[in-house]
């Protein structure tokens, strides 16, 4: 039975199209991914189906909920749709929660609202919604203040609080982009048995192809607000008749062509080594010293690392995990309380007064594309400046370099006079990339350089990476918390987890016979598109 | 770029007006401003004297004419001192962090609690009465409010991933606050200036009027009003003008200051 039904929906915005003619059907109990980039008007789509948008917005076209026409609906019989028979979940959950009310009092509210619940009764429905959401100890955790759950648990309570009223569909826009891995894992499977248990039916928003895959059986494409491919899942993977989904699933790390596995000559020097290295943020306070406690926040925990010249070595992670702490250290952003470093075997201080030279051979780039570039130099002058303040070239061929420079990161040398709100994601990167190799550095730390960016810009990226690794003979570290971008870049691989590097090996070695559990856990979480699970 | 707000337009053409009326003050004043005439006391306005005379005589509306320059002179010159010294000193606080923010910290502690005017008073009070103690003044305790702006800004710069490039390249501390954390912490602090100047103007004028400012025969708008003060039920037009001058400037640099702010939250 066909449960919501949408014909031609539109959005604009002024004279911006945010979403264009979109059409589908949603029966109960099935789940409707819809994937596409930023900008692709998913968001937007979904949050018209409760008209959640804001006065500024122009909606056309048709929404029938249950025969009902949504967009016709008076404010005061779309709050009985909304909470009651369509429920909806958020992408931060700690956004959507108010910190000042107790988890079981949010979850609750909806029940008092919607059914009239109150006193024990209140009480006792909202520890069976917490359970069935697989909050453990829920009796407890109702008590709990938002800021007292992790990110996983906070989604959690959210889906709680949206099922709370037994609702036909959830809608979840983005409900696991802020999670971690093994988070999200946990999230979508939970997402599965609800609607496997409760015939939930579900409209799932990603920009993630493998985690709808994991909860959906239809799919719709779509891209500059308009749906460009429809189907089951499987077929859309197998056989994409779309060009631009084609592309899509091409930038999948899973399709991403594999890194050869080879040896690096033998006796390459080390060109970077760290032994012992601890970092601990925070300072000791009275209480601390009198009971004998270290004090801080210990964000990492003596790590070891060898980087060899011309190899990639992958550093992955959960956040917290003190994988951007150990770069930071290398580069002396973060001062070290403990360890060495050692750059061709001579130890060295990243934040001493003969850094420059060290900094010159170890260069570092960012996670976010438009903070990684200061706001008021065009990109001539970004990546001008390296040069220009550290005399590497003579003033006069300044420019000539610039442009090498630009059209080995494939920038169109006529973007050297935009600053950075002006150019896209992808081509920040760029910059802050050619800006790096201004310095002609032996060693490139990336760190989450990608993650930040939609997933073609992402598979652009990491080719021009691997390009200029291959091409320069760079050593890199790339750090990430995506495994399957590690897999396709990187030679070995070092697992960290709360400080500590908990396994190191090469990619092929550690992704096939990991060898310690949280290893095999993060693996297992990797969100493959269907039929791709076989190891490259 | 998005088209500047109709308030920011507006507040630039007052305060270009006035700019305009100061510039070419000695065209437009009928009167000499400082020349007494007894045979013309305390005349209405009218055709000999659009704004009236006062007590000695002297043309109102040629001394509020000029006195635009002293007006204009004391709010620009005023807040330069002070935006220096609490720039320089809420970026150095904010970009190291550590002891050297916890001093000008503690610094801008112990002066927060003294009313401005009063500190301001008090050391004109010591240092005796003109103009140019009262810029000294400013440049002691005015530096407060623009240092804790700048603080806040370099704060987030510091952390931002463009300075922490900076630093990687092995750029030094110096260029990097000059080039990167200055020129992106600017606005707030431009915004505030706006408001500043107003202020600066209005307390430039109380000291004028407490006899603290310029000394007595300057055409001065709080010496003006101060004197036209005594007469205010006889002769309203003696303090009336200097008074409306001055609502209209600060009305001018308010509204660029809410302009420019409103202009900036678009832009971000």
């Amino acid at each position: 039975m066909t449960l919501l039904s949408v014909r031609d929906l539109t959005v604009t915005f002024g004279p911006v199209i945010a979403a264009s003619g979109v059409s589908f059907d949603l029966a109960q109990g099935e789940a409707l991914g819809i994937v596409g980039e930023s900008g692709s008007g998913k968001s937007v789509t979904c949050r018209a189906l409760l008209r959640l948008l804001p006065a500024s917005a122009r909606v056309t076209g048709s929404v029938a909920f249950d025969g009902q026409e949504v967009t016709a609906l008076r404010e005061d019989a779309l709050d009985a749709l909304r909470g009651r028979r369509i429920g909806m979940i958020f992408q931060s959950p700690a956004s959507h929660l108010d910190p000042l009310m107790r988890i079981g009092d949010q979850v609750g509210q909806t029940l008092r609202r919607h059914r009239g619940l109150s006193g024990k009764a209140l009480a006792e429905e909202v520890v069976r919604l917490l359970d069935q959401v697989r909050i453990p100890d829920p009796r407890r955790w109702a008590d709990a203040w938002p800021h007292e759950l992790s990110g996983g648990m906070k989604q959690r309570a959210m889906i709680a609080g949206a099922l709370a009223c037994e609702p036909d569909v959830l809608i979840a826009d983005e409900p696991t982009t802020a999670l971690d891995a093994t988070v999200q894992k946990g999230v979508l499977d939970l997402l599965n048995s609800l609607r496997a248990d409760r015939g939930l039916a579900m409209i799932f928003v990603s920009h993630d192809l493998g985690a709808v895959a994991r909860v959906c059986d239809r799919l719709l494409v779509m891209r500059n607000g308009e749906v460009v491919e429809e189907g089951t899942v499987n077929r859309i993977v197998t056989a994409p008749v779309h060009d631009y989904t084609r592309r899509l699933l091409a930038s999948h790390p899973d399709r991403l062509p594999p890194r050869p596995p080879r040896a690096l000559p033998a006796g390459a020097p080390e060109v970077l080594a760290a032994t012992g290295l601890s970092v601990r943020f925070g300072r000791r306070s009275l209480s601390d010293w009198l009971s004998g406690r270290t004090g801080g926040f210990v964000a990492l925990d003596g790590a070891d690392l060898t980087l060899r010249k011309g190899e990639v070595l992958g550093i992955v992670g959960e956040s917290g995990s003190g994988k951007s702490t150990l770069a930071r250290a290398l580069v002396g952003l973060n001062r070290a309380q403990a360890g060495t470093i050692r750059h061709l075997g001579q130890p060295v201080q990243p934040a001493g007064r003969n850094r420059v030279t060290y900094l010159r051979q170890v260069q570092m780039i960012y996670q976010h594309p438009y903070e990684a570039l200061s706001p008021r130099l065009t990109v001539e002058q970004s990546i001008a400046e390296p040069l220009r303040r550290h005399r590497l070239v003579s003033s006069g061929r300044i420019g000539a370099r610039v442009t090498e420079l630009m059209a080995e990161v494939d920038l169109s040398p006529d973007l050297g006079t935009r600053l950075p709100w002006e150019l896209s994601g992808g081509q920040c990167q760029r910059v802050a990339i050619a800006r790096a190799l201004a310095l002609e550095p032996a060693v490139l730390i990336a760190d989450e350089v990608t993650s930040a960016l939609d997933v073609t810009l992402q598979a652009q990226v990491l080719d021009l990476l691997s390009r200029l690794q291959a091409e320069r003979g760079l050593s890199m570290i790339f750090i990430s918390h995506d495994l399957g971008v590690i897999r396709r870049l990187c030679d070995r691989v070092m697992v960290m987890r709360a400080g500590q590097i908990v396994e190191t090996g090469q990619v092929a070695q550690v992704f096939d016979t990991p060898r310690q559990g949280y290893t095999r856990e993060l693996i297992a979480a990797i969100p493959h598109l269907p039929g791709a699970e076989a190891p490259a | 770029m998005r088209r500047a707000p109709a308030l920011l337009v507006a507040g630039i053409a007052i305060v270009a007006a006035w700019g305009l009326v100061a510039l070419a003050a000695p065209f437009l004043a009928t009167h000499d401003p400082i020349a007494i005439n007894f045979e013309a006391l305390l005349q209405p306005p009218g055709d000999a004297n659009y704004f009236g005379t006062d007590n000695t005589g002297r043309d109102v509306f040629s001394r509020v004419v000029y006195g635009t320059r002293y007006a204009l002179y004391i709010g620009l010159l005023g807040v330069l001192a002070p935006m220096a010294i609490g720039m320089t000193i809420g970026l150095v606080a904010g970009y190291f962090g550590g002891w050297v923010d916890a001093l000008a910290m503690r610094l801008v502690d112990v002066a927060v609690p003294f009313p401005f005017f009063v500190l301001v008073l008090a050391i004109v009070a010591v240092l005796g009465p003109g103009i140019e103690n009262y810029f000294i003044a400013l440049a002691l305790v005015g530096w407060i409010g623009y240092a804790r702006l700048a603080r806040a800004e370099a704060l987030v710069l510091r952390q931002s991933e463009f300075v922490l490039a900076a630093r990687t390249m092995g750029f030094s501390h110096p260029y990097i606050l000059a080039r990167h954390v200055l020129p992106n912490a600017l606005s707030p602090v431009v915004v505030y200036m706006m408001t500043d100047i107003t202020l600066v103007i209005l307390f430039g004028a109380a000291l004028g009027f407490l006899g603290m400012g310029a000394p007595p025969p300057t055409p001065e708008w709080g010496i003006m009003i101060a004197e036209g003060s005594f007469y205010i039920s006889t002769a309203w037009w003696i303090a009336f003008f200097p008074g409306l001058a001055m609502v209209m400037i600060g009305v001018g640099f308010a509204l660029i200051g809410d302009g420019l702010a409103r202009w900036l939250r678009l832009r971000a």
